[in-house]
């Protein structure tokens, strides 16, 4: 794995005044209004937001998991309003790796079959192997055969932290990998997303509600009212600063 | 990428074997194959037992039969075909023994003889089984024959010219052929004898037959042949064709097993559904994380699809095996039945079953299947973004075609599939209305249980968990009807298709046929009979008459050239006469003979129709009514004339009705009936059928010393073989229904599997919010409890109206209300869907809360 990231310096994701509405009977609602956003190969950014916010909204159109109301965006240099859902999942294909709140681990899959899932899709020599190299790498090495319902919270995370870097992927979505684990576990998923991130030169989105965790991002942006704004280094309060400030 | 699809299907396959949906899924394939292997495979070999049956009945599979000796030329044409052939010479000759003369029916049998079967044979030491006829230059008499000429074993009776030892007392002869034609006593010889005795000459009553063993193949093969020899004036008997006694019944309980074959199938079909239902559900997760990683909506289908397709062929392999076996349990139930040679089962039932299931798979689980497809990647984000399910109309719609296929498939009969398949839609529509009603009154009906009992507090809560889930509960409801709808009809067409068996063969059903009562003996005869037996049929004239001529025409000019052998131009026919329609006759065209005029008495000598007019020369002809089986055969219906030689005169008559009779009904029947008033002038005698209990068996021995004349026939054997074929018959059908009911309980099996998960749910808030196990178990059990109670009482509604539709129409049954239905399926259907519930919710009880919540859409 090495630390230059991948295609340095072209942009890997670009959005250009996305906007997104849901119509529920008559009403019309705003979630994400004319937001703009280029991520560049091998940064690391954090989006901030309060919950209900639109976050996963956000990550959801960023990935092309979902479709904009309005303005455009590319994506490895493709631009995904010209794809069809087929288009944009074999663009995803590979190249994308994904680490959710609630894990979405299969309950009948060991830990194993559970990473190698990814790899199936594009078969490689090796799959099993590669598979139980990156459980190795998050410190499950032991726990292959195990069932998600035998792991721990913390455990499945890593195991789906494994899932997310098997395909060796160009850009990881994170969607609050903290949220459902106490601060300690969440602080040692952390540790071991930036650590793989870092060594495997890959471009990290990360939504997020924590601001310690957005701090050790490159870049922050808060998400506020369905707009995008930039969060200045020094006001990202530093965990010791809401300690101080909780006084 | 297929074979990446491939490989991602069968490991996906492999792992999924640990959920419970998968397994549920498998094991109603495995018993829809089974199901329609072992019924497809038993029948197919039925079949062939069935026509052993009848060829151990008839002598052979094919019986040919003429006046003069067979040809060589045809032996060898017969042997080349593949039949074993066996010589008989059937004659009626007086046989004497120290003066006393009696007239009796010789049957002359070569070494090869019997085909099938053994006969019953006494040689001084009991009764013993043996397949084979007397030795050359030995007898063996029936035990009327011994009465009446005092035979003891051992004794030489003279017979023609030579002199036999009787050694046998013949108490059943394996076969039946050489038949009842005469009704003297019989003596069995040997074919080597025939000729010392020099009976056969110019003139002689005798017949030469061949009966013929030999394979369906063999049959088919010689068609041709057998089409000629009919033409030609020689009796054919055909095994298929001349099934003797048991053709009703056997169809009947072919026609059951087809259609307990069907709803096996049908409950599978309904388990595939249930259980692909909760497979999709657990998968959309699994689709949603593939489509992040970038499959192709193509690739998810292609992927679930082999999947499925996988499980499908290891479940048709092994419910393949599972009906091989079955078939051989039915074939060793029925083994004393069938001959011990039967070919081995064909591949056919096997790719019927592979068929079976992939169609059974696509039927009904294809349009949830589709679901897969439409999932949102998005799912990952947001958990609620599930696919809407498939239309109902679509899920039902894509099952009836493919289930009416199968009924079409198996049952050969394509307005029959149709008609059962719209009758079955409609009914649905019909049953999903009134299962919405039934269930919202039920729920209204415990939402007042206003008592504080912990059970009623139990129904009440579990009445509302039933309402909250209305549409699941509409869906399980229906399911759970349609399983107690098909187990109950099956028991039901069981029951009553043995009832009506019974009823067939009721145990008075006559046992003797006395012939040959004389005018002058009728009355004492049956002042003798009558108080000692159980039952006796009409005492019936009988006058013995030749067909002439049809029409003006000869008779094999007449009749199609098939029918030109057939026996009723050969031979006399029994002719009587009756002015009231025989008991078991049906007119089925035309009219009966309109009412006699008073004073007319039937059988009596005196006035009757057409009294004024000679009957032998009368200008207009007389009316008769004609079996419509013979009709048929001859061609022949309303107003066809046909011309009797009666003794010295010729009678011409005009067919004026059609009768339908049952030949299976051990009663005197007749071919031609003829109006009172025209066959009285000429010598006639009367016959009756009686049940003489086993107690009163000293009745035939006077009978014999008082009326000398007449021929009393025991037909005790035929009742027994008879008996014993419905008996073996109905294990089978036992068997079968065994089948169902299991097929009926993974229907419960995979409901309940598939609504675990959410139950669990339920079970897990409940406890948050402090309900402790009994409790919950109490509510669940209610919900359960209410679930069957509701789908007996729609099982019983569709039950009855389908049974009765059934028996019109396939059974040939009468319809009649079954109480018990109505009684004991919705109680029996709370009890069952109460305590299998139960039973496969005991592990959620024992599960902690949090466990129970984190369950929900990841089991």
């Amino acid at each position: 794995m090495g630390s230059a990231p991948k295609a340095a310096g072209q942009p890997v994701l670009h959005a250009d005044k996305l906007s997104k509405k849901v119509t529920s009977g008559e009403r019309s609602l705003t979630i994400l209004h004319d937001l703009s956003l280029s991520v560049a190969a091998g940064e690391s950014v954090a989006i901030l937001g309060k919950s209900g916010a639109g976050k996963s909204t956000l990550l959801g159109l960023l990935a092309g998991l979902d479709t904009p109301s309005d303005g455009e965006l590319t994506l490895f240099g493709h631009a995904l309003s010209r794809l069809d859902e087929d288009g944009r999942a074999a663009l995803r294909a590979g190249r994308v790796g994904f680490v959710f709140q609630n894990f979405q681990l299969l309950p009948t899959l060991s830990a194993l079959e559970n990473v190698m899932l990814p790899l199936e899709l594009s078969p490689r020599a090796g799959e099993t192997q590669t598979a139980a190299q990156w459980l190795a790498r998050v410190g499950l090495g032991e726990r292959v055969e195990h069932l998600p319902k035998q792991l721990s919270g913390g455990e499945q995370q890593r195991v789906a932290v494994a899932r997310a870097f098997v395909t060796d992927p160009e850009l990881v979505f994170a969607d609050e990998p903290t949220g459902n684990l106490d601060p300690d576990t969440g602080a040692q998923i952390i540790d071991l997303l930036f650590t793989l991130n870092r060594e495997a030169g890959t471009t990290l989105i990360l939504v997020t509600h924590d601001h310690a965790l957005a701090r050790r991002c490159d870049r922050c942006l808060r998400l506020d009212h369905g707009k995008l704004e930039a969060v200045p280094d020094n006001i990202v309060p530093t965990a010791a600063s809401i300690d101080e400030g909780a006084q | 990428m297929s074979d990446v699809n491939w490989r991602l299907a069968m490991r996906s396959l492999k792992r999924d074997l640990r959920a419970a949906d998968v397994r549920a899924l498998f094991i109603a394939l495995v018993l829809a194959v089974a199901a329609s292997t072992m019924i497809a495979f038993f029948l197919d070999r039925l079949e062939r037992g069935l026509e052993r049956q009848a060829g151990q009945m008839l002598g052979g599979d094919l019986v040919l039969e003429q006046r003069d000796p067979f040809s060589a030329e045809l032996r060898e044409r017969l042997e080349s075909a593949g039949f074993v052939l066996s010589d008989q010479v059937d004659l009626v000759s007086m046989i004497s023994r120290n003066g006393r003369f009696q007239p009796a029916s010789l049957k002359a049998v070569d070494d090869v003889y019997p085909h099938y079967g053994v006969s019953y044979v006494d040689f001084g030491d009991g009764t013993e089984q043996i397949a084979s006829g007397p030795p050359p230059g030995e007898a063996w008499a029936d035990p009327r024959l011994v009465e009446l000429v005092e035979i003891e074993l051992g004794d030489r009776v003279q017979v023609g010219q030579t002199e036999l030892v009787v050694t046998g007392i013949i108490e059943r002869e394996a076969d039946q052929s050489g038949g009842f034609g005469n009704f003297n006593p019989r003596l069995m010889l040997n074919t080597a004898d025939v000729e010392a005795t020099g009976l056969v000459q110019e003139g002689s009553r005798i017949e030469f037959e061949i009966l013929a063993a030999g394979s369906p193949a063999a049959l088919d093969q010689v068609q041709g042949l057998l089409a000629e020899l009919r033409r030609d004036g020689v009796e054919v008997r055909d095994v298929r064709v001349d099934r003797p006694q048991l053709g009703n019944a056997l169809q009947r309980a072919e026609s059951y097993l087809g259609l307990a074959g069907l709803a096996a199938v049908l409950l599978a079909g309904v388990a595939v559904a249930m259980s692909t239902r909760r497979y999709v559900e657990r998968h959309l997760d699994t689709a949603a994380l593939l489509r992040c990683f970038g499959a192709s909506q193509r690739q998810l289908v292609t992927i679930f699809t082999l999947q499925l397709m996988g499980l499908a062929l290891v479940a048709a392999a092994i419910g393949a095996l599972l009906g091989l076996m079955g078939q051989a349990i039915l074939i060793w139930l029925l083994v004393s039945f069938l001959p011990m040679t039967l070919p081995p089962p064909g591949l056919m039932p096997l790719g019927l079953g592979v068929f079976t299931a992939l169609a059974v798979l696509v039927g009904f689980a294809g349009p949830t299947l589709l679901r897969i497809k439409r999932v949102s990647a998005l799912k990952v984000l947001r958990r609620e973004l599930d696919p809407l399910p498939p239309s109902a109309w679509l899920v039902v719609g894509v099952a009836s075609i493919v289930f009416g296929g199968l009924l079409w498939l198996y049952s050969g009969s394509l307005p029959l599939a149709v008609g059962l398949l719209l009758g079955g839609a409609l009914l649905l529509g019909v049953l999903w209305m009134i299962s919405a009603l039934l269930l919202s009154g039920l729920l209204r009906l415990v939402h007042r249980f206003s008592g504080r009992s912990e059970w009623s507090q139990a129904l009440r809560l579990g009445g509302r968990q039933l309402a909250r889930r209305r549409q699941a509960g509409l869906g399980q409801l229906l399911a759970f009807s349609v399983t107690f709808f098909a187990m109950a009809m099956i028991v039901l067409v069981r029951g009553d298709l043995l009832s009506t068996w019974q009823d067939q063969l009721p145990e008075n059903t006559p046992n003797y046929f006395a012939i040959n009562i004389q005018p002058s003996e009728r009355d004492p005869f049956d002042a003798a009979v009558s108080p000692r037996v159980e039952t006796q049929s009409t005492l019936y004239p009988m006058v013995r008459g030749r067909v002439i001529a049809i029409n003006d025409q000869s008779p094999t000019d007449a009749v199609p050239p098939d029918a030109r052998g057939d026996n009723s131009l050969r031979r006399e026919l029994n002719l009587t006469w009756q002015s009231e329609l025989p008991e078991g006759n049906e007119v089925v065209a035309g009219e009966w003979f309109s009412a006699p005029q008073p004073g007319s008495e039937e059988g009596g000598e005196s006035q009757g129709w057409m009294s004024a007019v000679d009957a032998t020369q009368r200008a207009t002809p007389v009316p008769i009514s004609v079996e419509d089986g013979l009709a048929e055969r001859l061609g022949l219906g309303i107003g066809d004339e046909m011309t009797f030689s009666v003794g010295s005169d010729e009678i011409t008559t005009q067919i004026t009705s059609l009768r339908s009779l049952n030949w299976d009904s051990f009663q005197p029947n007749f071919f031609v009936i003829f109006p009172p008033g025209v066959l009285e002038q000429f010598g006639h005698s009367y016959i009756t059928a009686f049940h003489l209990p086993e107690a009163e068996q000293g009745l035939i021995r006077e009978l014999i010393t008082d009326f000398p004349g007449v021929s009393l026939l025991n037909v005790d054997a035929i009742l027994g073989q008879v008996r014993d074929v419905l008996a073996q018959v109905t294990r089978a059908v036992e068997l079968v229904l065994a089948l169902v009911l299991l097929a009926g309980v993974s229907v419960l099996y995979a409901a309940l599997t598939a609504s675990l998960p959410v139950r669990a749910h339920e079970s897990g808030l409940l406890r948050v919010f402090g309900a402790g196990s009994k409790m919950i178990s109490r509510i669940q059990g209610a919900e359960y409890a209410l679930l069957g109670f509701a789908s007996g009482l729609m099982g019983a509604v569709l039950a009855e109206l389908t049974t009765a539709a059934l028996y019109l129409y396939l059974l040939d049954l009468t319809p009649r209300l079954h109480l018990g239905v109505w009684l004991l399926l919705p109680i029996g259907g709370a009890l069952l869907i109460g305590v299998i519930g139960h039973v496969l919710s005991r592990g959620l009880r024992r599960q902690a809360p949090a466990a129970s919540l984190g369950l929900l859409g990841e089991a």
